[in-house]
Order: C-alpha cells, then structure tokens, then sequence
C-alpha cells in the first residue's frame, strides 16, 4: 500500500469487521447459557377497587414479589428489563394482559429483587368484568444484550381472586 | 516504503488485528467484563497502527533505485514528428504534453 492514508484506511476496515466478528462471538457464546429463575408473587390488599364513570373497571393492589433473576446474567448483558403482569380471560377477551409494575435491572448485583409495592400502573378492565375474577401474576423479562438479538422470557406464578363486589 | 517493505506493513497489520482480537475476546471472556474486552482491543487497534502505517525506516531496507536527475536528461523523452502530429493530433489534444 502506497501512502500512509491507505494504510490507515485498510487498518481501520480490517479493525471494524474484527470488531463485528468479536462481538458475534460474544453473542453466539449466549447461546450456550441456560438460566433459572426463582421467583413469587402474592397480593398483600387491595387498595381500591371500583367502576370508573367510563363503566371500566380498576382496580389498585399492593403486592410483594421476591424474583431472583441474577443468573440471567451473563458478561454480555446490559440490562434486563422485568415486569409484573395480571392476566385473566374474560367474555370479550381471551387473555386480557395488564402490566403493573416493572423495573430496569443494570447488572447482576442488583438482580435479586424483594419488592413490596403498590401497583405502578393500575389494573383497567376494558368493561366491568373483574368482580370475582381469577387472575394470574406473570413476571416477563426482557434479556438486551452488549452484541446480539434481545431475549424474551416469562414465568406464571401465583393466581388471586378479587372481590365479588366493589370495595369503594 | 519500497515494495517489500508494504507487503512487510499489510501482513503486520493483518496479523496485529488478529491477534487484538483474540486477545481482547480472551481476556473479556474469562473475565466476564465486556467493556475491558472493548477496551483491550482498541489499545491493539492503536498499537496496530502505530507500527503499520507511519512510514518507519525498517520499512524501507529495500530501496528502490530512482534515476538520479543527471542521468535522466541524457536520456530524453521521444519527441512526436510533425507528420505524426498532424494525422494523430486530434487523438493527443488535451493529454499532457
């Protein structure tokens, strides 16, 4: 190479595809990494649970959760961003899916979460069909690597029943 | 540079990266840090061009023998004759004379 520019030019491409092949490697190896999730779920009170002036239903609980996500970690994570869900079925729906609380995990250290909290973000029904409802607590986390494709995953844990009638 | 001395400067660079990159995916690897991965391979980026593209003299031990100036105007360029200029001359307009 004649110049001292194409040098640099040809060292700097040779250094990014490198760059790009180190960091396949370091994704391909997750591939290779099984992780298991302890974790539960249960409702402490229900804060509040009546019908809006819209006719939807809502509801606002307190819960504590304990999950232990640390060996989802591995040296190619960045963070993993977990949340709670309500799930019930009902005659409109047959899975109606309500996030209520969720939190971003920035490394393994602060993985371990024990959690006692009222509801983010409350439980909304598309109509009036809570009163009496069987529902399910789901903990999805999403996995968002350092190089690579973001990994989904979920767990069911506890159901709860609400109440047959509107406490306010 | 002269001739070997590029051929000598494209394979240390090849080599060097290579060997960055290996090293730098090791060292990350067994110590589960991914941005020290990052890190020791941008210094091996740094180092690599530091030794390949400046134009050192170790790079240079095969000079190329140039014609020194004396010796180049005993031998000038072929001049093009009239005849020839005048048939050919629109092909040579616009080229350096």
């Amino acid at each position: 190479m004649h110049s001292w520019t194409q040098r640099l030019l040809a060292a700097a491409t040779t250094a990014v595809v490198l760059l790009a092949a180190v960091c396949a490697a370091a994704s391909a190896l997750d591939a290779f990494h099984v992780p298991a999730v302890q974790a539960q779920a249960h409702v402490t009170k229900i804060n509040r649970f009546h019908k809006q002036i819209n006719g939807n239903n809502k509801v606002t609980l307190t819960f504590n959760l304990s999950a232990n996500l640390e060996s989802v970690f591995t040296w190619n994570t960045k963070q993993v961003f977990v949340f709670l869900t309500a799930e019930y079925e009902n005659a409109k729906n047959s899975l109606n899916q309500i996030s209520l609380w969720d939190y971003i995990i920035p490394d393994k250290e602060h993985a371990n979460l024990q959690v006692v909290a009222k509801s983010k973000y409350p439980l909304i029904d598309q109509g009036s069909s809570l009163r009496g409802k069987k529902v399910q607590f789901v903990l999805h986390w999403y996995v968002m690597p350092n190089a690579g494709a973001m990994i989904q995953d979920r767990m069911a844990l506890s159901e709860f029943k609400l109440p047959d009638a509107y406490t306010s | 540079m002269d001739w070997q001395g590029q051929k000598r400067a494209e394979m240390l660079m090849q080599v060097l990266l290579v060997a960055a990159a290996v090293a730098a995916f090791l060292v990350g690897y067994l110590r589960g840090d991914f941005q020290l991965m990052l890190l020791v391979y941008a210094g091996g980026v740094v180092l690599t061009a530091l030794v390949t593209v400046p134009n050192w003299p170790f790079f240079n031990r095969n000079p190329l023998k140039w014609l020194d100036a004396d010796e180049a105007e005993r031998h000038p360029r072929p001049q093009v004759t009239a005849a020839g200029a005048a048939a050919g001359g629109k092909k040579k307009s616009g080229k350096n004379k």
